[in-house]
């Protein structure tokens, strides 16, 4: 497969730059997929696993939030956060999955309170998902 | 007389001593912490410039719809968000855009969110409006906070709460130079001149890209300011704690000399009567 060059940016640095055969990402309406010679695109990214094939190997990644750009072959992924699987904390997803969980069934939550304590499920369940599947 | 003065100016010394090594200490964290800063700092701009730059295009290219966010609204209600320090002794930085912003805020009908105690304090005692007093600690804001604050922020803003949203925050120039400064950050600007239309495909369309981009961009505006605020802060706090320093070196050195003067004049004094009664 042909490569193209990928960037990786988040606010803490540059989780990656180099090259890449395929990318997947899930956008706000869906996975996208890219390839070599894809046409010039903007998409905002939702919450899910990220699939990278790097010299045709997989690597899996927990990719929130942000946008993925394709500007003339060269591939951006823009996300808010980017964890690699092997270096997600587990442990931590774990906590923030029951802590989430406990704000959930309590009758006595405000609303704003069930909203970010659904954002902190998903991003806990994403975490856990991507984790377990490397 | 002269033992006496020699034993307060001894007295001087020695406090003028201890002060210079709190300084000495104060400038050495600050420098370690601005190390840090400064990573940070060099480490999140490739985002904001990826971030800005995919904005601005959008914006320019945008020929068939229209979004709050670009629209100019008669401005009657502005919204400040202003980032200080939490500590002072760090020279003139939390003075300085204190002062910069409440310049800006005369005449105007503004509600203020203010980040880091010493705005906070400062907001508070003017008795300006205060959107929450939540984020008085900015050490404590981590990249989260910044991005539910530019959430809230965008959603009041579509509600028309406030019409103009600008940003005052401290620009970490060089370790030398920071300069306090003020950002428009909603309504977005469109460049003037001609419109063209680009080939690149928005997924699922335009208008919803902008929708979820925007608020991502004040996120990381937000974070992008505060990271240079800290810098700065710290850079501000070590040159002060090395000119404090400086000065008590100064002070020691003078007091040494007049120390040394007037148990000279003790001795020749001493001397004298000792000649003068035998």
């Amino acid at each position: 497969m042909t490569d193209f060059s990928l960037k990786i940016v988040t606010p803490d640095g540059i989780c990656y730059d180099g090259t890449a055969q395929q990318l997947t990402v899930r956008s706000t309406t869906g996975d996208i997929g890219i390839l070599a010679g894809h046409i010039n695109c903007v998409a905002p990214l939702g919450m899910g696993r990220a699939t990278i094939i790097i010299d045709g190997q997989k690597c899996y990644a927990a990719c929130i939030g942000g946008m993925l750009s394709v500007v003339d072959g060269k591939v951006t992924l823009v996300p808010t956060t980017f964890e690699w699987a092997d270096q997600i904390d587990v442990p931590r997803a774990e906590r923030s999955y029951q802590r989430a969980q406990d704000i959930l069934k309590n009758k006595d939550s405000t609303n704003t309170d069930i909203k970010l304590a659904e954002a902190r499920l998903r991003r806990a369940l994403v975490r856990k998902s991507v984790a377990s599947s490397k | 007389m002269a033992g006496v003065s020699t034993k307060e100016i001894k007295n001087r010394i020695r406090s003028m001593e201890s002060t210079k090594q709190i300084t000495k200490a104060m400038e050495m964290v600050a420098a370690s912490k601005l190390r840090h800063a400064q990573a940070r700092v060099t480490n999140s701009r490739p985002y904001f410039e990826i971030l800005y730059s995919t904005i601005t295009d959008i914006v320019d290219s945008n020929l068939d719809f229209s979004s709050p966010y670009l629209m100019e609204r008669d401005v009657k209600k502005s919204m400040y968000i202003v980032i200080a320090g939490d500590r002072g002794l760090a020279g003139g930085y939390n003075s300085n855009i204190l002062k910069k912003v409440w310049s800006e805020l005369e005449g105007k009908n503004a509600v203020v969110l203010p980040i880091g105690k010493k705005a906070v304090d400062f907001f508070r005692s003017r008795k300006m409006e205060l959107l929450t007093e939540n984020y008085a600690e900015a050490a404590a804001i981590s990249i989260g906070d910044c991005f539910t604050i530019a959430k809230q922020l965008s959603k009041a803003y579509c509600k028309g709460e406030f019409d103009e949203i600008i940003i005052g925050y401290t620009n970490f120039v060089s370790v030398l130079s920071q300069t306090p400064a003020t950002l428009r950050l909603l309504p977005l600007l469109q460049s003037a001149g001609e419109k063209k239309p680009s080939d690149i495909v928005y997924e699922p369309n335009c208008a919803e890209v902008f929708e979820t981009i925007v608020p991502e961009y004040l996120g990381g505006i937000l974070y992008g300011a505060l990271c240079e605020s800290r810098a700065a802060e710290q850079a501000a706090r070590r040159t002060a704690m090395d000119s404090a320093t400086q000065n008590a070196e100064e002070m020691i050195a003078d007091l040494s000399l007049k120390f040394n003067q007037a148990r000279q004049a003790a001795i020749t004094q001493e001397i004298t009567e000792i000649v003068a009664g035998s």
